[in-house]
């Protein structure tokens, strides 16, 4: 089975979203700048006040990478398979994969949009397709 | 303040067991040779000792009381940090502010490893600390199987790639270097010359990083024991003083596998140089980073001997894959790197091998791969730290 990421009280709010079709961010409502991971206060204002709101689903790859190696039994047949990091619309940097895509053209820069993948029946992981401009 | 710790604190002792493969021995038996030679080095007892700072503990290495406890040793004051190869650098400085302080005389630097027994840790199921921080520190993140630190040099090196036109074939020069050195080195666990042609051809492990891009999986021990200036004076080795040193940085601007501005994980992008605060190490030792003989970093994949470069200013943000080719830190070249073969192909003491290795220098007794005129060797990090010695 391939690991499942953990929840905490600060990432259950984004789990949830994903749950409903919703990427959901966390904004601080003084600052009104989203950030990731997800935490209790604002990495700038150090307050409390944080609102989770829906985000686009958005953003280009910002970096990525292609496995070779069968570090996971779970991932074995799945070798090579890659690994981004996109930068969404909104700002903040999400680590997800991108399905649809051949790992040729993978590429920085390359829009995407989420897809919402429900990996067991209480949990759903991002990840990312292509997307025309 | 800057001074506080200028020439306070001297590396008096070294030792180390054999480097190797699947070597029979635990890791407290490789421990045990490599704490005695450095008694025997320094010329001191087991009984002198009365602080230990452990970087790599349990289950790669071993812990600070299991040490105590199997050695007969009566310490004062102890130092461990998480199973992480960043911390070397902590736990010099903190040995060297214990002595410093007065909470211990004689600090031991120990680590005693086994990367092959407990391979298992190094990504995959098993890998504990790929859960850390709900996500591995070095951006990876198992759920998409994305595991063990190569992930996050990877990551860090693709964006660097994409951004300054740098090439595996570049970066190739690195890993090429450092074989080098390690065919000079008779504790190096490489002894085949390492080509371009041969690590094009070698596998993709997790692209851009190729197998000889990645450190070796070994076993060993590496002892340098620590004591105030005025002790190591009187001691049977000529001191190799701790004269200049700055701490790790940390923020949302860092990401631990990439220089600044670089964009991994939530770092901004942008221009970077390095300023006053970031090369105080070289202030406090009272020297410009020309004085510079010799650079010792953590290699454990060939893209942090780039970024290190870039983050003390040797060159300039996204000039290193250029920088480091023609033989630049090669031994004879400009600025000789890791001069036994670093973690890269001597072997992965944690990156105690190298720290020994300062100290031969600095005594000049590096042999064939002596730096002439060895004055000053800087130990500093992609991540931001670094230790200035000096003899």
């Amino acid at each position: 089975m391939k690991p499942l990421p953990r929840l905490t009280p600060d990432n259950e709010p984004f789990y949830k979203g994903l749950r409903e079709r919703r990427l959901l961010l966390p904004y601080c409502m003084d600052c009104g700048k989203p950030h990731l991971p997800p935490g209790p206060v604002c990495p700038w204002c150090f307050t409390e006040h944080i609102e989770w709101r829906p985000a686009s689903g958005r953003g280009r790859i910002s970096t990525w990478t292609v496995v070779h190696k069968a570090w996971f039994p779970a991932f074995a047949a799945d070798i090579p398979y890659n690994v981004v990091q996109v930068e969404l619309d909104e700002g903040p940097r999400l680590t997800a994969n991108v399905i649809g895509l051949p790992n040729e053209r993978l590429a920085i820069g390359l829009p995407v949009t989420i897809d919402f993948d429900d990996v067991t029946t209480e949990l759903t992981m991002p990840r990312f397709r292509p997307r025309n401009e | 303040m800057i001074l506080a710790m200028r020439d306070r604190a001297a590396i008096a002792g070294i030792g180390q067991s054999e480097y190797g493969r699947f070597l029979p021995a635990s890791q407290l038996k490789l421990g045990a040779t490599a704490l005695k030679s450095a008694l025997d080095d320094a010329g001191l007892e087991r009984e002198d000792i009365d602080g230990i700072a452990i970087h790599l503990g349990w289950p790669l290495g071993v812990d600070y009381d299991r040490v105590a406890e199997t050695y007969g040793l009566d310490l004062r004051w102890v130092s461990q940090t998480w199973l992480h190869g960043r911390f070397v650098t902590s736990a010099i400085q903190q040995a060297a502010m214990a002595v410093a302080c007065g909470l211990a005389n004689v600090v031991a630097c120990f680590t005693a490893i086994s990367f092959t027994r407990e391979r298992q840790i190094l990504g995959g199921p098993g890998d504990a600390e790929g859960a850390r921080e709900e996500g591995g520190t070095h951006g990876e993140s198992p759920p998409y199987g994305l595991t063990a630190p190569a992930g996050g040099a990877a990551i860090g090196m693709q964006r660097y790639m994409a951004q300054y036109g740098a090439t595996s074939e570049q970066l190739a020069a690195v890993p090429i270097a450092f074989r080098k050195h390690a065919l000079k080195s008779p504790h190096a666990v490489m002894k085949q010359p390492l080509t371009l042609a041969g690590h094009q051809a070698a596998r993709m492990v997790v692209d851009p990083l190729r197998l000889y891009d990645c450190s070796l999986i070994t076993d060993g021990a590496a002892v340098a024991l620590v004591t105030s200036a005025e002790r190591a004076r009187d001691l049977k080795q000529p001191p190799v003083y701790i004269c200049g040193m700055q701490g790790m940085r940390s923020g949302r601007e860092e990401f631990i596998f990439a220089p600044r501005g670089l964009g991994i994980n939530q770092q901004p992008t942008g221009r970077w140089k390095p300023e006053e605060r970031d090369l105080l190490a070289y202030r406090m030792a009272g020297i410009e980073r020309k004085d510079i003989a010799g650079l010792y970093t953590y290699d454990a994949f060939s893209p942090l001997v780039l970024f290190v470069l870039e983050r003390f200013g040797f060159c300039g943000q996204g000039e290193a894959a250029s920088w480091v080719q023609n033989g630049r830190i090669e031994l004879g070249g400009e600025l000789p790197m890791n001069t036994s073969g670093g973690l890269l192909s001597e072997a992965h003491v944690g990156g105690w091998n190298s720290i020994l290795e300062i100290v031969r220098q600095l005594r000049g007794t590096a042999g064939e791969r002596q730096i002439a005129n060895a004055r000053h060797l800087q130990w500093a990090t992609a991540w931001g730290d670094s230790v200035v010695f000096r003899k």
